[in-house]
């Protein structure tokens, strides 16, 4: 647990992803910590999310809290699973000086740094678990925790991305007129924003899909405890839905 | 396996044998890249509703489909290069093209777990069609990074390969569009029976088909 907390400290004050080591395609950060990291942090969100049901829903709702402790680590890490292929190519085919593994340590960075915000958020879903009674209420404080969550996530890997293209940037920058060292960083940093984008719609897709497929995570009043409520339709189907319910 | 790996890592960043401005031209390693990504993205495309015969036959359609037009296009596109007075060029041209297609191949064989995945979700019929579109369109930006990053150079030397490369880019386009029109059904609908081609294939034109849906909306 203590090497965990120290991963975590050194995870959120940057020392795995310094400046010039990212500039040089250093990722060192080791992969099995940012793993312990991304499964303990994942449990403590997913228990905090399962308070709800708990208290809700007794006695099935520690049954609720149960799975959903195991499912919120699943999530991230599956959908990195799914998707590294993709991030992987967009990445290389941006000239990104991360290599295979380099690539994986830094998404598991990102994912670790999603995990562990979700996590600090963790106290105030408990305490609206603990005073509020409206399931409808705690589905969008929950939604909205895992959406700052990775908003969060997504400005760090941001920043890191952005660090990876500045040395790309500054060796394009010998060019001999003001004119095109200006295109060659303009060149370095559209190619950061590219597979930025790249990586952010492709996880999302997937993302969105396997939150789907995991739910139920706050289990519903009056329904009896599911572990999975099945694959039928899918996560965008459903949003057009809640949409269309919302506006009716 | 792991030197078509290592091949692939190449061909995206630009290095080794497919560095810009080699005069090698790779052919044969492209094309192997463009069978292998193809097959591999075609065969999960193919066994939606768990239907291993649909998986085998898009499986083996899919290099056809990214390179096919390719074989129909090339000799307009090399009179047009011909004409524009870029000749000598041409060969390098055909680099890019042909880099920008296995390039596309390797972006679709990446992104084949997303397919697979969505498919073990539970997706319908529709949202697998239309899932595998997007991921198309997507390997497809990747392909114009691959071709962006050969013509820059060409440009440079004389812009008149912009015309080249638009002209290209237009027959490309509207060749594709037939070609995957004959080569349907990738996905394969579950309730049709498993077929290589339909039967109308080669009497259906997609672009008759566009024109009267638009002649319907406006006049409806």
């Amino acid at each position: 647990m203590t090497v965990v907390l120290q991963s975590v400290e050194r995870l959120l004050r940057g020392e795995l992803t310094r400046s010039e080591d990212l500039q040089a395609g250093r990722v060192e950060a080791s992969a099995s910590k940012l793993l312990a990291v991304t499964l303990v942090m994942g449990a403590v969100a997913g228990a905090c999310v399962g308070i709800y049901p708990a208290i809700r829903n007794r006695p099935e709702g520690f049954l609720q809290m149960g799975a959903s402790t195991l499912k919120v680590p699943l999530l991230y890490l599956l959908t990195l699973g799914v998707t590294f292929p993709s991030l992987y190519v967009f990445s290389a085919l941006a000239n990104s000086r991360l290599r295979m593994r380099e690539t994986l340590r830094l998404l598991l960075i990102a994912t670790a740094v999603n995990v562990t915000v979700l996590a600090s958020l963790g106290p105030i879903l408990a305490f609206f678990a603990v005073s509020t009674r409206s399931h409808a209420f705690m589905q969008v404080l929950t939604i909205s925790t895992f959406g700052v969550s990775g908003l969060l996530g997504l400005g760090f890997l941001r920043r890191a991305v952005s660090h990876v293209f500045q040395e790309v940037a500054k060796e394009t920058a010998g060019e001999p007129s003001a004119a095109q060292r200006m295109a060659a960083v303009a060149s370095a940093t559209q190619r950061a924003r590219f597979i930025f984008t790249m990586w952010t719609v492709v996880y999302a897709l997937v993302g969105s899909q396997m939150a789907w497929i995991l739910r139920p995570f706050l289990g519903a009043p009056g329904l009896p405890f599911v572990i999975f409520r099945g694959t039928s339709r899918n996560f965008f189907a459903g949003a057009l839905d809640a949409l269309r319910w919302a506006f009716e | 396996m792991r030197a078509l790996l290592r091949e692939a890592d190449d061909l995206l960043r630009a290095e080794g044998r497919h560095a810009l401005g080699m005069l090698e031209f790779p052919w044969l390693r492209l094309a192997l890249l463009v069978i292998a990504g193809g097959f591999c993205f075609g065969a999960s495309m193919g066994c939606f509703g768990g239907r291993g015969l649909q998986s085998v036959y898009s499986a083996a359609k899919m290099p056809f489909l990214i390179s096919g037009a390719t074989l129909v296009c090339v000799p307009f596109f090399f009179v047009v290069n011909v004409l524009l007075g870029l000749a000598g060029d041409f060969p390098a041209a055909m680099r890019g093209v042909l880099s920008s297609q296995a390039t596309v191949a390797i972006c679709l064989a990446a992104m084949a777990p997303v397919t697979l995945f969505f498919y073990a979700s539970g997706a319908d019929y529709p949202t697998a069609l239309l899932l595998n579109g997007f991921l198309f369109a997507l390997a497809s930006l990747g392909g114009q990074i691959t071709l962006a990053r050969h013509y820059r150079a060409l440009i440079a030397r004389d812009p008149q390969h912009r015309v080249a490369l638009a002209a290209w880019l237009i027959l490309y386009v509207f060749v594709s569009v037939k070609v995957g029109s004959i080569l349907r059904p990738f996905v394969g609908d579950p309730t049709a029976p498993t077929q290589l081609f339909r039967a109308t294939a080669f009497e259906e034109n997609p672009y008759a088909s566009l024109y009267w849906s638009a002649y319907w909306i406006l006049h409806k």
